[in-house]
């Protein structure tokens, strides 16, 4: 099989599924790729002076519920 | 040996469980999980989520494990009210607790960890914000490997979310009976076509679905190596794709039963404020530790209590009323008021292994005080109920009851009369205290002025 070797820890105490294990690398794969682009270009905007976006995080640690 | 306070809802995790000892509520980690537990620990992970009120604190205590063998240490989680489940909330509870899921797995990646499990159940609501009270939920992060919460993740909040959204928002009433969520067969087969073209919905549970389908019978060959796995990278793009798509849904509590309730209600503005005071006064003066308000709309009376500090649950029937009621409490940032959705002709059973997993409502009684507004004639005649019968089912729920009756000559009874025989001889001012003595006694009797219904404040005996 394609994914021979996916790394579980063996203390996983849930059956995750072999489908949606295999189906999440593989789409896993495109969005990661999306995720690269994304921070390609912010930095290509902070290059041309463009504040970076606030995240999630920071909105949260803001009093967000 | 099985020590006898553990408690049976808490099993399937081996890195530890929770258990009763003297009334108070601990948590027992097993040796297995003692380095995962460091780890969050010493990470800067734990308050990183306590500063965001993501996870429930806790504290070290020295006490006896409960089961000494397998021990590594005895934590005690911080109380929470009541403990609620994902039947019970509307579709923004369950929202708000999907997207802090996903921000405690982003946040725990950064630390090296990983949530090893995303079930709705390891959530409650804790002085008004979607918590995790599972302490255990951590695993050791690895470059490489997928997230194993991923199918959980998806049959828990996703699929219920879509379902609320996309075809009706009682469908969250499936959770009641899928414990382990909503199979994405199931949900894919439910909603409609125009599903299939929103990017999220259509990876992550129609395709989910299938490649589930397809692989069903499939080994999947595990090992700890870094061989062949997934990126972090790719795993940040999950789990980003997952929040939003859950941040797409959307449902809005409009065109139901009870939305405008409080402006068609047979009160003047003048009676509205006088039942306030009565009740406020009764409040007052019993000074309960906790409310629960059965039938409480958006929350109107309800507040009377929680404003007190006192923490308080509003059950209404409707979604869109709980719905609303949850909306305030975030944009005023209430801390002691629990909106739930809940029937009381039916109520919450208790559910899972051995129907001990999850507690019926009456199991999670007595409040210290009930509130019964306006909700008697929906019970005794909307759905039949002897007035003994529902007498006992207030004696059970709490240990003081304020209750209104409505009588028949009132103009929302006569709407529930219009379109069948009155066969409720019984349902008279005197009919009611006969039963209701049988099981209570009665404190105080108010007229409420400018309509013809009595205020109670009872005592269970």
């Amino acid at each position: 099989m394609y994914f021979s070797h996916i790394p579980l820890a063996p203390e996983f105490y849930l059956d995750p599924g072999s489908g949606s294990i295999l189906f999440q690398m593989l789409v896993a794969a495109f969005l990661g790729a999306g995720i690269l682009i994304r921070s390609q270009w912010s930095r290509i905007k902070r290059w041309f002076g463009t504040k970076p976006e606030t995240t999630d995080e920071d909105n949260e640690e803001n009093g967000g519920n | 040996m099985v020590g006898t306070n553990r408690i049976q809802g808490s099993f399937r995790d081996p890195s530890g469980f929770l258990f009763y000892r003297d009334e108070i509520l601990y948590r027992q980690i097993n040796k297995k999980y003692s380095d995962e537990y460091n780890m969050l620990m010493s990470s800067g992970l734990y308050e990183n989520l306590l500063k965001s009120r993501l996870l429930i604190p806790h504290e070290d205590v020295n006490v006896q494990p409960e089961e000494s063998k397998d021990a590594f240490k005895v934590i005690r989680p911080q109380k929470v009210e009541f403990i609620s489940y994902p039947y019970e909330w509307s579709f923004s509870q369950l929202k708000d607790a999907a997207l802090g899921t996903l921000s405690i797995q982003k946040r725990a990646m950064k630390y090296g960890m990983s949530l090893k499990d995303a079930s709705a159940y390891n959530i409650q609501f804790h002085e008004g914000k979607a918590t995790l009270i599972d302490t255990l939920s951590f695993e050791k992060y690895t470059e490489g490997m997928p997230w194993v919460a991923y199918k959980q993740f998806c049959q828990h909040f996703l699929a219920p979310l879509a379902l609320m959204a996309e075809v009706d928002v009682r469908l969250s009433q499936l959770l009641r009976i899928h414990i382990d969520g909503i199979s994405l067969d199931l949900a894919s087969g439910l909603l409609p076509f125009s599903t299939r073209l929103n990017f999220g919905l259509l990876t992550h549970i129609h395709l989910h679905s299938k490649a589930q389908q397809q692989y069903a019978d499939k080994q999947v060959e595990t090992s700890t190596t870094k061989k062949g796995g997934m990126s972090r990278q790719a795993l940040q793009g999950l789990i980003e794709s997952l929040e939003s798509t859950v941040k797409a849904l959307d449902w809005k509590p409009v065109g139901t039963e009870w939305g405008d309730y409080y402006n068609f209600t047979n009160y003047s503005d003048s009676s509205f404020d006088q039942k306030k005071e009565i009740i406020s006064k009764w409040v007052e003066k019993v000074n309960p530790h906790s409310v629960w308000d059965m039938g409480a709309n958006t929350g109107f009376f309800t507040r009377i209590a929680s404003e007190r500090g006192i923490p308080s649950v509003a059950f209404d029937i409707d979604p869109a009323a709980v719905e609303k009621n949850y909306r305030q409490v975030k944009s005023a940032k209430e801390k002691n008021i629990l909106p739930l959705v809940q029937d009381l002709t039916n109520p919450s059973p208790s559910l899972g292994w051995n129907n001990h997993e999850r507690d019926s409502l009456s199991e999670r009684a007595p409040a210290d005080m009930v509130f019964a507004l306006a909700i008697i004639h929906h019970l005794a005649i909307s759905n039949n109920v002897p007035l003994i019968e529902v007498a006992e089912f207030f004696h059970g729920l709490g240990k003081w009851l304020v209750i209104e009756f409505v009588p028949k000559s009132d103009s929302q009874v006569q709407k529930l009369l219009a379109s069948r025989v009155d066969i409720f001889n019984e349902y008279t001012l005197e009919g009611f205290e006969y039963y209701f003595k049988q099981k209570f006694e009665i404190h105080e009797k108010i007229s409420i002025k400018g309509s013809e219904r009595y205020l109670y404040l009872m005592k269970r005996s």
